[in-house]
């Protein structure tokens, strides 16, 4: 019982708060302080980076322990606090006003959840190099690309006002996905987006264009988490009477 | 044109300096819809507004148009919260939140600068545009919680808790269109660099202040009164700088000016 009203308690979730902030400002610090361990962060997906480094250097990666931590009581205390409520909200008046906090809590679950899912079971392959009309694989996927076209729309002063990339997918040879690539405008197939990062001109002059692929398997639920969080906080705005959570 | 429009950016400067002299001068009109600072907001929304139509962009590019939006939020959040009665005492400290990222963008290069292809997407204007609306409402938490401390008033105390609420919720929706617009952009809608790792902390920590409201007095937290939140209010604020400018100033963050 003393452990329910702790996993209930608001006191628990300002103690976690606060956790995770102290232990995300000294995080922030640390980056910049090694930056050798914590380059390759976003080049591969969280929880391979984090067996390989957050074991290896447990001292200036102890932030994100603190983090981990955080995050998960923050997780555990939403949840049970919901339980909570919603089972004395459904004994007595249920409004829609009081469920508001709620829907929230449990939008914030699923953006924990499907961050989790991308964590441990997404996927980064950076750094895909193709010549105009050359081909490359792209990573362990299966998957080879070919840059069909390259183009560039440059400023008078020299830098890139658009490029895009014109690239057709390949499984054993046969094409499967065709599609322009530019910035903000991934392309999509198999649950990898194909992002164009960079681009330039080989010694031949020959163009290429350097992209990432990515697979986030929880974005599109992460995605409808935050619109669901969204949509339940600003409902919350508008009825007058808010002490009722 | 293209010079010309800075006329109007030096115009609501001016009225957002009248306003904080006369607040410091405790020379105060009946309501802040009748003072300068109104007659700011309105010059400073056509500043922005036709630099956006001479851009082609939303103006929130750079330092110098990341602070005059800046300033712009916090009067516009001010309007809102601080409009009359109690609440219209904040206007002084207020005022000069207010005139300060105005004086700052003043100082700096107001050139209009191309957009970068990674700019290009609505959700650029749409994030820092909601970011800056949640900072003006937590600049507001400040004056009021500052305004609490010093001489209460249960108005004062429900404005500032409006102005938390308010700003976390306008900087919730701002994160959710920086997700969709890396997603798209860079392949992830999280980064670890610093400034990514602030705003999270922006939100935990004001989501935490939403929810201390609800701590009844029985539950025995140390200490924790009307005043501490009003405290924590207008702290919050600080976070608000780190992450805002602190992080561009003092840590390596590609996500910064």
């Amino acid at each position: 019982m003393a452990l329910w009203r702790l996993l209930t308690s608001l006191k628990t979730c300002a103690w976690a708060g606060l956790a995770f902030c102290v232990a995300g400002a000294v995080g922030s610090v640390l980056i910049g302080r090694y930056p050798v361990l914590f380059a390759d962060m976003d080049s591969q997906v969280f929880a391979g980076w984090f067996a390989r480094k957050g074991f290896a250097d447990p001292a200036a990666t102890s932030w994100l322990y603190g983090l981990l931590l955080a995050t998960a009581l923050l997780g555990v205390n939403a949840a049970c606090c919901t339980f909570d409520r919603l089972v004395q909200i459904f004994r007595g008046t249920v409004t829609l006003h009081r469920l508001l906090p709620h829907v929230m809590h449990l939008a914030f679950l699923g953006v924990v959840l499907s961050h989790l899912v991308s964590a441990v079971y997404g996927d980064r392959i950076p750094g895909i190099t193709v010549p105009q009309g050359g081909f490359a694989m792209v990573g362990g996927t299966g998957l080879a690309m070919r840059l069909d076209r390259f183009d560039a729309v440059m400023a008078p002063q020299g830098y890139p006002k658009d490029f895009s990339a014109t690239v057709t997918l390949f499984r054993d040879r046969t094409p499967v996905a065709r599609g322009v690539v530019r910035t903000n405008e991934p392309l999509f197939h198999e649950g990898y987006g194909i992002y164009i990062k960079n681009f330039g001109t080989m010694p031949l002059g020959i163009p290429y264009a350097v992209f990432d692929a990515n697979r986030d398997p929880g974005a599109a639920a992460i995605l409808a988490a935050s619109l669901l969080f969204t949509a339940a906080n600003l409902l919350y705005l508008f009825p007058t009477r808010r002490n009722d959570a | 044109m293209e010079g010309a429009h800075l006329i109007l950016f030096w115009l609501a400067l001016a009225a957002y300096g009248a306003e904080a002299g006369f607040r410091l001068a405790n020379v105060a009109t009946s309501s802040a819809w009748r003072s300068p600072v109104f007659a700011g907001v309105l010059l400073h929304a056509a500043f922005l507004g036709l630099r956006w139509g001479l851009s082609g962009h939303a103006p929130m590019t750079g330092l110098f148009e990341s602070l005059t939006v800046f300033s712009f939020c916090c009067a516009f959040a001010g309007l809102i919260l601080c409009g009359a009665g109690e609440t219209d005492a904040a206007w002084k400290p207020l005022s000069i939140l207010v005139l300060l990222p105005q004086i700052g963008a003043a100082l700096i290069d107001k050139r209009m600068t191309p957009l970068v292809p990674a700019l290009d997407t609505p959700w650029f204007a749409s994030h820092v545009g909601l970011s800056f609306l949640g900072y003006g409402f937590f600049a507001a938490g400040l004056a009021l919680g500052i305004v609490y401390l010093r001489a209460g008033g249960e108005a004062v105390y429900q404005a500032a808790g409006r102005s938390a609420l308010y700003g976390f919720s306008a900087f919730s929706a701002g994160m959710v269109c920086g997700g969709i617009w890396a997603y798209y952009a860079w392949g992830s809608y999280w980064i670890w660099t610093p400034k990514e790792i602030w705003s999270v902390i922006v939100w935990i920590y004001f989501a935490s202040l939403t929810h201390l409201k609800f701590i009844p007095a029985q539950e025995g937290w140390p200490g924790w009164t009307k005043r501490l939140e009003m405290g924590a209010t207008a702290a919050g604020y600080g976070v608000v700088l780190l992450t805002f400018l602190g992080v561009s100033l003092l840590l390596r963050s590609s996500h910064s000016f």
